[in-house]
């Protein structure tokens, strides 16, 4: 009996995908093994997270996506209530408000509505599939746009646009016309100045560290010139596991977190590169033909977006390492030490193979 | 919107999506590519920079010594509290936190923003210097509410001797602006990194490069918070050597204790070797304020005092010779054959220009009756130069005073050396723009006129009397092997005779009648010497120079110049006393207590 229900737990996962997710953290767990430097109480939550994230993972595989289009609007009311309870109840860090505390650990309820806006956007255009109009993209818009405005006031500008673009694509795959997102895009491009007045100093800093890194060489540029000095210096082959001396000396700042990708550059150099790479690109390539499968709109839609979101937090925060982009802090999903991170990122990967593996169960 | 159009939108739209995924995935692997190999070089080397650092550990300053091995600069450890400038730490507020452990004055902020305007390259300046064993352990005990300050030990430059010998031992001080660019100039600037001083005067300038040594360096790796992780290469620093000197410190002790009050300069020589033995210069300074940069006030009071205590008179002071310069004119005359013994004229204290009005008085009313160049020099006959002077010749004159060194330097192991001043008509007439008068040459063979000599000149002049050593040069430096040129009795006879002649009237100059008589009397040696009186000021015509009615600093430069024994000279001794009067009244005496210090040491 118990083997049959073991057996049955892992029924739902999808093998190549499950195998290259488990490729990315262990060398997520390689590389936070020498970013710790001996500190392996780190390494063990770390491993809690993850066991608390596949369990999680498993569990959600198992769900029926009839659930999700159940839940979908409840859970976005109850992450909504969550982001507004943070204005309240929430404690501040580092000059934001962005936790609540629960008894045993914070909660994070940006990173919830990650995944409770793909789910309610897509349960929208499911629902009104039949008959998408403008109004559909505009209570698409306001869904999207509530917990954007809450979450920007945190403040946590990383996240906004993040969560933004998360939504914003499902719109796009639901087919906003183009002419739309032309007229929209310039109008961005008008508002911009305005919008830069409502940034916080500190953002705006951060955003004028990238085009000039001596304004500020001991502040917020500081972080990415040792960035991308250790990636540089880690050269095509790298310096070799826990011999990443920008990492081990402390002279990058985050190596935990933000920075992983540059302790992980530094340490394993070009070749490590490309081959992290190669398995980025194996993912995105297995969820696009997973999304390209699937029978129904909600299923496709979620899929989508939420392999955007993991692929565009990654994308930010490697770019911001490598100094394309200003330094925002975001984690890198699966890789950096956190427990929202990791789990909410294990989470998203049970529901695409829930939706999935159960392709079948929603008829259009 | 019907499903098809929907399905068929979706996959289009997520195509362009992955599209625009897989063009951002290439544009990140362009940026690594970049980082990693084209511009791998300059951030392995940043990388490098991040945690390399070097140190240098600074050599320690050689002592100097006197022959006797008597400390005259040394080393003495002191404790210092010092801050980095780059974190610009208000001062205000670190007075305030170490108000508890020691008071930082106004004096100390004031003397830490100077350093902090000269000083380039110190990572850490100094806020209070010489801390009292209690207020460094108090420091100490408190050091942990202080993560910016600093308490280092080091070595700071002490003159155990205070003002005595103060201008040829020289002292140190911060080095400056200046010295940095002259330092990069002549590529030395390496090795001073880690030091902040540098030899400003005397001994301490002109060995600086041997005293100070080479500094070591640490190649050490640190963490970003400049922790130490390890050491990666060490270079042991050459300390500076020490510098023995000729010096006899106790002689010296006698000359300075004999001058008293006197303002002006007297140099002890080994007549057989050069080895200055005493050199005093006063008045003097106490060298020691000037270590860590000296405070105004002291620095008023030392720079513009009209006693003038900063100047090293003894090379740099410049003395018209007066009579001691009659020996080398007697010398010239007996060389070209002029004023021969038995030669001799009739002084009745005046001398009548040939073709001329004019006439030059002796120094002496009446005159010294019958006068032969022996004479002459024993009782300094002026009357007897003056003719000597006008058929001699400035050209013949000066090529011998050249021979004995007046007019340029004598290359005595010290800064600041002035060459002194020879005449001639030629040169008047391109410094002054006038015609040379014949009355000056007059003048000239009494060494008065232009005339300008050194008090070391005249010391090396003495020597080279003694034994016709021609390349003598005094030395303050000791060293092992002395170079002897016993055998430089090479010139011909007759200059021999001549000179010896000069010598014989010389030892005249302490035998009764002579100018210095009263030194010779009751002495255990025989002493040769020449005393002379150099004018201040000219005296109007029938104007009587009386010393008594004269205010200090008009009163005329007692000079000596001497040697003894006079059978085998082993000390020449050359003086001036600045307004001092008469040579042998003011500075005879001083040279007889030298002379009486020394000889009776050496027996």
């Amino acid at each position: 009996m118990p083997n049959i229900n073991f057996y049955k737990l892992f029924e739902n996962i999808d093998r190549i995908l499950m195998i290259l997710i488990l490729l990315l953290i262990t060398i997520g767990l390689i590389t936070l093994a020498s970013a710790t430097q001996h500190a392996t109480s780190l390494l063990a939550n770390q491993i809690i997270n993850i066991t608390i994230g596949i369990i999680l993972l498993l569990f959600l595989s198992k769900i029926d996506p009839k659930r999700f289009l159940f839940y979908a609007p409840h859970l976005y009311i109850l992450s909504l209530i969550l982001l507004l309870s943070v204005i309240f109840f929430g404690f501040e860090s580092h000059g934001a408000k962005r936790w609540i505390n629960f008894l045993f650990f914070n909660l994070q309820p940006s990173e919830i509505i990650k995944i409770t806006i793909p789910m309610t956007l897509a349960w929208l255009y499911h629902r009104f599939q039949n008959n998408i109009s403008y109004k559909t993209h505009a209570i698409a818009f306001i869904i999207l746009a509530v917990p954007c405005v809450l979450i920007f006031n945190q403040p946590d500008l990383g996240t906004t646009i993040l969560i933004f673009l998360a939504g914003a694509i499902i719109i796009f795959l639901a087919g906003l016309p183009l002419k739309f997102i032309f007229i929209s895009g310039f109008s961005f491009l008008i508002a911009l100045p305005y919008l830069w007045s409502t940034l916080h100093i500190y953002q705006q800093n951060r955003i004028l560290s990238l085009f000039n890194t001596d304004r500020d060489p001991l502040g917020a540029g500081y972080h990415g010139i040792q960035s991308m000095i250790a990636i540089g210096s880690g050269g095509v082959f790298g310096k070799g596991w826990t011999y990443g001396t920008q990492t081990q000396l402390n002279f990058l700042p985050e190596t935990t977190t933000d920075f992983i990708f540059s302790v992980y550059s530094e340490e394993f150099g070009f070749i490590g590169i490309i081959g992290i790479f190669i398995i980025y690109f194996l993912i995105l390539y297995r969820c696009i033909n997973m999304a390209k499968k699937m029978k129904n709109s909600f299923s496709r839609l979620i899929t989508a977006s939420l392999m955007f979101t993991l692929f565009s937090s990654t994308f930010v925060n490697i770019a911001m390492v490598s100094g394309l982009i200003p330094v925002v802090g975001a984690p890198l999903p699966f890789i950096s030490y956190g427990g929202t991170s990791m789990v909410v990122s294990l989470i998203m990967i049970g529901i695409i193979m829930s939706l999935h593996s159960n392709k079948s169960l929603i008829a259009n | 919107m019907d499903l098809y159009k929907f399905k068929y939108t979706f996959e289009h739209r997520l195509n362009f999506i992955f599209g625009l995924l897989i063009f951002i995935f290439f544009i990140l692997l362009v940026k690594f590519f970049y980082l990693q190999v084209i511009k791998f070089d300059n951030y392995s080397s940043l990388a490098k920079n991040n945690r390399i650092k070097m140190i240098a550990i600074p050599a320690i300053r050689g002592q100097i010594l006197d022959r006797n091995g008597e400390i005259l600069a040394a080393n003495k450890l002191v404790y210092t509290l010092e801050v980095d400038p780059k974190n610009k730490g208000d001062v205000e507020k670190i007075k305030e936190q170490l108000s508890n452990i020691v008071e930082i004055t106004k004096y100390d902020i004031k003397k830490y923003k100077k350093t902090l305007k000269e000083n380039y390259y110190s990572s850490t300046l100094p806020i209070k210097t010489n801390l009292t064993n209690i207020q460094a352990v108090n420091f100490i005990v408190n050091q942990y509410k202080f993560p910016k300050i600093f308490l280092k030990q080091k070595f700071a430059r002490t003159y155990p001797k205070g003002k005595s010998g103060a201008h040829f031992i020289g002292y140190i001080n911060r080095i400056n602006k200046i010295e940095i660019q002259k330092l990069k100039k002549t590529g030395k600037f390496e090795s001073y990194l880690g030091l902040d001083h540098i030899g400003k005067t005397g001994i301490e300038k002109f060995y600086e490069d041997a005293l100070h040594g080479y500094p070591g360096y640490k190649t050490i790796e640190v963490d970003a918070n400049n922790n130490v992780i390890r050491t990666i290469e060490t270079l042991e620093p050459q300390h500076g050597k020490d510098i023995v000197l000729n010096i006899d410190y106790k002689i010296q002790k006698v000359a300075e204790k004999s001058f008293g009050k006197y303002k002006g300069a007297m140099i002890a020589m080994d007549p057989n070797n050069g080895s200055v033995l005493a050199y005093v210069s006063q008045p003097s300074f106490d060298p020691n304020l000037f270590v860590n940069g000296i405070d105004e006030v002291n620095w008023r009071r030392l720079n513009d005092s009209v006693h003038r205590p900063l100047i090293n008179r003894g090379v740099s002071g410049l003395y018209p010779p007066g009579s001691t310069l009659k020996p080398f004119v007697a010398l010239a005359a007996l060389e070209n054959n002029i004023r021969q013994p038995p030669f001799s004229i009739k002084d009745k204290g005046f001398y009548n220009m040939p073709n001329q009005s004019k006439t030059f008085s002796d120094w002496k009313k009446g005159g010294h009756g019958e006068v032969d160049i022996i004479k002459a020099i024993a009782v300094s006959c002026d009357t007897f130069f003056y003719g000597l002077g006008i058929e001699l010749g400035i050209p013949r004159l000066n090529t011998v005073l050249k021979r004995f060194g007046f007019g340029e330097k004598t290359n005595i192991d010290m800064p600041n050396e002035k060459s002194g001043l020879i005449a001639s008509a030629q040169w008047k007439k391109i410094n002054h723009k006038k015609k040379w008068y014949q009355g000056e040459t007059a003048i000239t063979a009494i060494g008065q006129g232009y005339t300008l000599t050194t008090p070391i000149q005249l010391a090396l002049a003495t020597a080279k009397l003694i034994n016709q050593n021609y390349i003598l040069h005094p030395k303050l430096l000791k060293k092992d092997t002395i170079s002897m040129h016993i055998n430089s009795y090479k010139e011909n006879s007759r200059k021999n005779t001549n000179l010896k002649l000069v010598k014989d009237a010389m030892s005249l100059v302490t035998k009764e009648g002579g100018t210095a008589a009263f030194i010779g009397r009751n002495s255990s040696y025989n002493m040769s010497a020449k005393t002379g009186t150099a004018q201040v000021f000219g005296l109007k015509k029938d104007e009587v120079y009386d010393e008594s009615k004269l205010p200090d600093k008009l009163k005329d430069h007692a000079l000596f110049i001497a040697f003894a024994p006079t059978e085998e000279p082993k000390l020449v001794i050359a003086i001036v006393v600045e307004n001092g009067g008469h040579g042998g009244s003011t500075a005879g005496p001083i040279a007889k207590k030298v002379f009486d210090a020394y000889l009776s040491g050496i027996k």
